[in-house]
């Protein structure tokens, strides 16, 4: 991976300097985030120390321990960083289009192309999380649910969306997730924004069935 | 790829599962209380602690004790700590995959296939909450192994959904991934259920697993009409017939 790259935010010039504390801190916080990112694209969870995660950022380990409890608390507040800027993305798209088809379509091409833009993001925020235990993973839940008007207004849309299963949309989300976690597995983050038709289908076919699914697929995607 | 079209091939699919070298129904679960063999005792307590504090927080210590056997007992039967997880693991597959080969009969639709397979994995992970967890919570991030064991047993059951393309009802172009698709939309609520607590009712969660799984293949009316019917099975499977 980019080993050594310059992180693009700001850091304050090294040697005695006047800035506030406040300041300082901030940014100490925010490169020890973005190395939490790096560090666990490049060796995963388990494998990651706080010295990583110090030297990644160029901070000491006292810095560290103000900030932070433990390796824990700082990926997950990566990750709660990653997650917020990721949901904003897809329910800004999702909120711009037409009718449900248009607009999960919209979000789910916004949700393909954020996770392709930042493949270390990506794979922290699908594939990673689920190693660094039950607190993550409920955290995970939770923010993958946080999609959930994307799907549940399918049930609106469809004509029988009333009678389908109580657990319908959460079936839908689970699918979809699962679908961008085996081509972050398989090292595919770049070809991502690719899956778009196959994520359309997941996503229409418990609400519209699989021939209005396949057409709607076809006709969001020529439009 | 597949030459069985409608009705289920057992030869086929134990053929999957072969080649995926999961030792289908050769060793099943231990019930606790009748675990009578040190291995089986351990790795009884291998899967408990796993869903009480989770494998990496898990000490040999932790293992050694509910089962009660030596430390050295442990090292007699298992190199280390993931060599012990990944014969858990294989155990709990096998009788895993042995049930989803138990729900196969000749004469069988492929729906009626699939809802009974359901039925048996469901009533098998509400039965055996620790196990749950440690095979579909701990497993998929755990190492190499138990990874590999994880992704097998995925692929036998999707390779079961993927037999629904043989005989589509709505003839249109599926992508090739709505097995995969709704397999780990099925997943993911069980995961969550589990990761609730609340694994002892599972079971309650197969007219949904049921439709997410049919309803590529089926269209909406069968599978919704398959669901309906799944909700009207008893709360569990009926005892197999001795032999059966």
């Amino acid at each position: 991976m980019e080993r050594g790259r310059e992180g693009d935010r700001w850091r304050p010039p090294r040697g005695r300097h006047r800035l506030p504390r406040e300041v300082v801190t901030r940014s100490q916080r925010e490169r020890l985030l973005d190395a939490a990112v790096r560090v666990v694209a490049e060796k995963g969870y388990g494998a990651m120390t706080i010295g990583d995660l110090t030297r990644e950022a160029g901070v000491s380990r006292t810095t560290f321990y103000e900030l932070f409890e433990d390796k824990q608390q700082c990926f997950l507040a990566a990750y709660d960083n990653a997650v917020e800027a990721l949901v904003r993305r897809v329910t800004a798209a999702y909120e711009s289009a037409g009718e449900w088809p248009e607009r999960a379509a919209a979000g789910l091409a916004a949700l393909l192309e954020t996770l392709a833009e930042e493949p270390d993001l990506a794979r922290l925020s699908l594939v990673d999380i689920g190693n660094a235990g039950p607190a993550a993973q409920r955290r995970y839940r939770a923010a993958v649910q946080r999609l959930t008007p994307l799907f549940e207004e399918g049930r609106d849309y469809a004509a029988g969306g009333r009678a389908l299963p109580a657990n319908t949309s959460r079936m839908a989300i689970g699918g979809v997730a699962g679908l961008i976690a085996d081509e972050l597995l398989a090292g595919r983050a770049e070809q991502l924004p690719e899956l778009l038709p196959e994520l359309m289908f997941a996503t229409f076919v418990p609400y519209l069935g699989p021939r209005a699914a396949t057409e709607e697929m076809r006709r969001t995607a020529a439009g | 790829m597949y030459n069985c079209v409608y009705m289920v091939d057992k030869a086929a699919l134990s053929g999957v599962i072969e080649k995926e070298r999961l030792p289908a129904g050769r060793e099943e679960l231990a019930e606790p209380l009748v675990a009578h063999s040190q291995r089986e005792r351990i790795l009884v307590a291998m899967a408990e602690s796993c869903a009480a504090r989770g494998f990496n927080a898990t000490t040999i210590a932790d293992i050694c004790e509910p089962a009660g056997v030596s430390r050295a007992t442990f090292y007699e039967l298992f190199k280390d700590k993931e060599d012990c997880f990944g014969a858990a693991m294989e155990v709990a597959l096998a009788d895993a995959m042995g049930r989803v080969l138990s729900a196969y009969s000749p004469d069988k639709p492929w729906a009626t296939m699939v809802r009974d397979a359901a039925a048996e994995l469901l009533d098998l992970l509400s039965r055996r909450p620790a196990f749950a967890r440690m095979a579909l919570v701990e497993a998929p991030a755990g190492g190499d192994r138990a990874f590999e064991l994880y992704a097998s047993g995925k692929r036998v059951l999707q390779s079961l959904l993927d037999r629904g393309r043989e005989d589509p009802v709505e003839e249109e172009a599926i992508p090739s991934s709505a097995g995969r698709a709704a397999l780990s939309g099925a997943e993911s609520l069980i995961v969550g259920q589990i990761l609730a607590d609340n694994a002892e009712r599972l079971r309650e969660l197969l007219p949904d697993v049921v439709y997410i799984t049919t309803v590529p293949y089926l269209g909406q009316e069968e599978a919704l009409r398959q669901s309906r019917e799944a909700e009207r099975l008893p709360g569990a499977m009926p005892p197999r017939p001795p032999g059966g």
